[in-house]
């Protein structure tokens, strides 16, 4: 392949899983766990990783974000393989223990760009920025152990995209959450989407948040040996109305490419 | 807001005082009703005897004596500890290789080592330093190796994608993160501490609290040896108490478990 041709800018994808394998070497003997994976992000798209426990999703996310390394293929950000984390990948992890909890809340936020020296005025102003964006004005003083595990999400993505990263990856950031603030957090998350245009993975095994959320969803086969299975377009404008017939066709859709997988059918 | 601390904190001094006046009067009882001896003072001559013993000065010069000793001590094996300690949760080299050592010379206590320490500096003040030193390194080495490897796996890497170099993981994440580690292995090392200068003192010096039982047993002094013996409970206690609310201070607000 024409590596330069993608430093020229000439392919529009901004990631890209080119056969992308990876298999753990343990003390149980060799898994495979992700297989020939094949995907191209686009620029500006959300999209949504679907899949039943244990399938490989994370192991996916965690080679894009560079803290895994593929055994087989390779993946490109703007042409360039991917060989260690940085900061063009912001990460927001599922639990909230990456949060620090000797920082504000504010001080969280603003962790990247301290990181690259930006001064204490210019830092907190944008920090305050994205605080506002996630919705917790006035709240920036208080330390991790004091905010509750919907607010240490927000903050947990206010944190990523202060940093300005080209891709937002997310492991089931609502995973551990309630149903009510989950439908909350998801609906600011639309928003901060259709706000900043940012391209995301989104990692998640429910199904309607998936529909809710992304632009594609892409369905993952059940491991060993996990890869992708089927890419559906959700071609449903926003905020989506998670009742209307349109909405609950793409579910159906989705719902059985899962369901296949739940039980059994490969 | 303010005033339910300071009210807690009343509460908490209050009941420091009750339990020691508890104390206190348990003592009396048994050594009045119980004991009957003169070779177990109640707390009444005890505290008498005290009062004189302050009046002169000697009780303070003894109290400050021995104090210097475990300062001086515990911040030398501190300053070494902290960096050792570090380097070896940071590093698997350093840690293979410096790992043998503290699980040997932790095994060795401070007491044992006196022989050693008073054949190599004498019974000046270098024999005790070096004690305090020597049973204060091992502890917070301990503590804060175990602190650096205790580091979430999620903290590191949230940095690494927010862009942070090695140093700066280190400096602005391990490190914050194991400081409530450093502090509570430091506390324990402090308790060391006053068992190891007391017998430090009793075999070798001039002055200090140990000296003081030393001497008032040899003389028959029961009274000063309940003096030396309450002084050394009240300064650990009082210590114990500085280091804890320092903990709290640094690090309790995000630290729950201390
Ligand atoms: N470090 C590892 N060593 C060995 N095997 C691993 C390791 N990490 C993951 N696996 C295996 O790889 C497979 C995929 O794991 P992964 O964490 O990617 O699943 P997942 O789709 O994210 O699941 P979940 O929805 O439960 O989070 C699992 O079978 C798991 O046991
Ligand atoms: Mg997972």
């Amino acid at each position: 392949m024409n590596v330069r041709g993608y430093e020229r800018g000439f392919n529009v994808a901004l990631v890209t899983l080119d056969g992308v394998g990876k298999t753990y070497r343990g003390r149980t003997g060799a898994w495979e766990a992700v297989r020939d994976f094949t995907l191209d992000l686009a620029e500006g798209e959300f999209f949504c990783l679907l899949g039943t426990s244990g399938c490989g999703k994370t192991t996916v996310l965690n080679m894009v974000a560079g803290f895994e390394q593929p055994t087989a293929g390779r993946i490109l950000l703007d042409g360039r393989p991917v060989d260690r984390p940085g900061a063009d990948r912001g990460v927001v992890f599922q639990g909230h223990d990456s949060l620090y909890d000797w920082l504000t809340a504010l001080d969280n936020i603003g962790f990247g760009l301290r990181l690259r020296g930006m001064g204490r005025g210019e830092r907190r102003a944008k920090a305050e920025h994205y605080l506002k964006m996630v919705g917790l004005t006035g709240q920036g003083a208080k330390h991790p152990s004091e905010l509750s595990g919907g607010m240490k999400q927000r903050i947990q993505i206010a944190r990523a995209l202060a940093n300005d990263p080209r891709i937002l990856l997310m492991d089931e950031p609502f995973g551990a959450l309630d149903a009510m603030t989950r439908a909350v957090l998801q609906g600011e998350l639309s928003r901060i989407w259709a706000e900043t245009r940012k391209t995301v993975l989104f990692i998640t095994h429910d199904i309607e948040e998936a529909c809710a959320l992304a632009t594609r969803v892409g369905v993952m086969k059940r491991g060993p040996g996990g890869t992708l299975k089927a890419v559906i377009p959700v071609d449903l404008p926003f905020p989506r109305e998670r009742t209307s017939d349109a909405f609950m066709s793409v579910f159906r859709d989705v719902h059985a490419l899962i369901h296949d997988e739940i039980h059994g059918a490969h | 807001m303010r005033s339910t601390v300071r009210t807690e904190r009343l509460v908490t001094v209050a009941g420091y005082l009750a339990g020691f006046g508890l104390l206190f009067l348990i003592w009396h009882l048994a050594a009045t009703t119980l004991v009957r001896s003169t070779l177990f003072p109640p707390p009444g001559p005890v505290l008498e005897r005290a009062w004189v013993l302050i009046e002169d000065g000697i009780l303070q010069e003894q109290v400050i004596a021995s104090l210097k000793r475990i300062g001086q001590g515990f911040l030398l094996g501190s300053a070494i500890g902290i960096p050792v300690g570090l380097a070896i949760g940071s590093f698997k080299p350093v840690r293979w290789m410096l790992e043998p050592w503290t699980e040997f010379f932790r095994f060795i206590p401070a007491v044992a080592m006196i022989t050693v320490a008073v054949i190599w500096f004498g019974i000046g003040e270098e024999s005790k330093v070096f004690l305090i030193a020597y049973t204060t390194v091992f502890v917070v080495i301990i503590s804060t190796a175990a602190g650096v490897g205790a580091v979430g796996r999620d903290k590191i890497r949230a940095a690494q994608c927010l862009g942070a170099t090695r140093l700066q993981v280190f400096r602005l994440v391990a490190l914050p993160a194991t400081v409530p580690y450093i502090l509570t292995g430091m506390r324990l090392a402090m308790s060391n501490a006053f068992v190891t200068i007391v017998a430090a003192e009793l075999v070798a010096s001039n002055d200090g609290l140990g000296k003081m039982l030393w001497d008032a047993r040899l003389f028959m002094q029961i009274e000063d040896i309940f003096v030396a013996l309450v002084a050394l409970g009240m300064l650990g206690f009082a210590t114990d108490r500085t280091f804890r609310f320092l903990i709290r201070a640094f690090a309790g607000r995000f630290n729950a478990t201390v």
